[in-house]
């Protein structure tokens, strides 16, 4: 057959052309298929009551010379077990009574038994789940700069705290059932119940859109798949910043070199900030004031660091002309030169020089307008 | 050959064939038929995950969504009604067939 060996001569580059196209599925189309196959459970109740009733509608349109209004109705009404009573004509014939009779002995069972079948596949089953996990996830494609967190533990729960507070919308990732167990527990608005070191999770997370991504993960080797993976899908580490923990300062720097744009390790943090508090000893106010502005517990004070862009007009120009106190009711406290130094000693007459980084203090609604007006020349 | 594939296209090729046969020389008893075959269809198209399958299976509906109502208006007395209306499902039909075609060559090139 020439029709069948030029088919055949087809296989070779549709094969090639089905690889060339292949991708990994997100997991929004993977829940969308668990959905439309869990439907498959429905297939043998739904053709049993449709047997059912296209039987006795048959049945009876033969007995009644063609009425298919009547002939439905009665054959609803008989496998229902209603039994209103003998509607269609010729059902109160012997013959018609013979019909129902086995109707009824076949139609009743399969009536109840589909009823429960389809009730329980959509209350009991996953079907629920899906489709709530299916809303979820289209929801978190709507997402732009937030905050992923892969692996819920302690410091999660205390990070999502002041993510409430602030308004930023965050994606918790975590497979563990007892996590999981905590995050519906928490009242978590978005979480994706997967290992968190998958590409799949990590771009049903919305990564490509995320301004931030936290490492939280019970060990360093999921810290590591974690973060190499999440830098394989954003490489640039002012696009997405990712922060992580470690358990040395040795970890802490491999992680860094890694991809980690921080990574923190918790007990010298603990150790830091102890040793703070000695040695301001009884102004303990004053000595983690800066700490708590800086971590946003001191809700009527914010400072943010705002790098100056390459080439931007206000290069060049004194502080004096931005005049920001007068402008936005904030202050510049200080000024990180492009080496690292910090300056301090600052006034009107201080110059805005190539690669600076001003240190702008404020109250939080005061600095978010300097910063959206400065946000073509700052950063 | 497979059982599957046998069954689900007996049913589609058995409402195409009732609703051309119906359209040409309305009969309750075909019109009947042509709705049980097509149901049948959609219900073993239910969860499929193959090649075009939600295309077949939102034809599948829409065929259904056009029989259904032409069997009652049928047997309400409007005739041309319900035979306008299974024109309308006679073209879906055709296009289930159609991917139904189209899903045996795809089938049958993908094969190892």
């Amino acid at each position: 057959m020439p029709a069948l060996s030029r088919l055949k001569k087809l296989r070779k580059p549709l094969k090639k052309l089905r690889l060339r196209k292949k991708r990994e599925k997100t997991l929004l189309e993977a829940y969308q298929n668990r959905l439309i196959e869990s439907l498959k459970e429905l297939r043998i109740p739904l053709l049993l009551l449709h047997f059912s009733l296209s039987v006795g509608t048959i049945g009876y349109m033969i007995l009644s010379g063609g009425n298919f209004i009547d002939s439905i109705y009665m054959t609803v009404i008989t496998i229902g077990t209603i039994g209103f009573g003998e509607i269609a004509k010729g059902s109160e014939t012997p013959m018609g009574r013979i019909f129902t009779t086995f109707l009824s002995l076949m139609g009743i069972g399969v009536f109840t038994t589909s009823v429960t079948v389809v009730v329980r596949v959509f209350l009991v089953g996953d079907l629920v789940n899906l489709v709530k996990y299916i809303r979820m996830l289209s929801s978190i494609e709507k997402l732009r700069d937030h905050v992923i967190i892969c692996g819920y533990n302690r410091t999660s729960a205390w990070l999502i705290e002041p993510l409430k507070k602030r308004k930023l919308e965050f994606v918790v990732i975590d497979h563990r059932e007892e996590a999981i167990k905590y995050i519906q527990m928490h009242n978590i608005k978005y979480f994706i119940p997967e290992e968190p070191y998958k590409k799949t999770a990590l771009t049903s997370a919305g990564i490509e859109r995320a301004r931030y991504l936290i490492a939280n993960m019970e060990s360093e080797a999921e810290n590591i798949a974690v973060i190499v993976t999440a830098r394989l899908l954003r490489p640039n580490k002012e696009d997405l910043l990712i922060y992580s923990t470690a358990p040395t300062d040795g970890s802490a720097k491999k992680l860094e070199e890694l991809g980690a744009n921080k990574v923190i390790v918790p007990d010298k943090l603990v150790a830091n900030r102890v040793f703070s508090y000695m040695l301001h000893e009884t102004r303990g106010f004053v000595s983690d004031l800066f700490d708590r502005i800086a971590y946003g517990e001191e809700a009527e004070l914010e400072i943010v660091e705002l790098k100056v862009r390459e080439g931007s007009p206000i290069v060049g120009k004194f502080l004096k002309d931005l005049d920001l106190r007068k402008t936005y009711g904030v202050t510049v406290i200080g000024i990180r030169k492009e080496g690292g130094a910090l300056e301090l000693t600052i006034s009107g007459d201080t110059k805005i020089e190539d690669g600076d980084t001003l240190l702008i203090l404020g109250k939080p609604v005061s600095v978010k307008k300097a910063v959206e007006f400065y946000k073509e020349v700052l950063r | 050959m497979k059982l599957k594939k046998i069954t689900t296209d007996f049913f589609l090729l058995m409402a195409l064939s009732t609703n051309i046969s119906f359209i040409f020389g309305p009969n309750p008893y075909e019109l009947v038929i042509t709705v049980i075959a097509n149901l049948t269809a959609t219900i073993l198209k239910l969860g499929e995950g193959r090649i075009l399958a939600t295309e077949m299976t939102a034809a599948s509906l829409v065929a259904d969504l056009h029989l259904i109502p032409a069997a009652f208006i049928y047997f309400l007395g409007d005739v041309d009604e319900a035979v306008s209306l299974a024109i309308g499902a006679l073209a879906v039909n055709i296009i289930s067939i159609l991917l139904s075609i189209i899903e045996a060559i795809f089938g049958y090139l993908s094969e190892e």
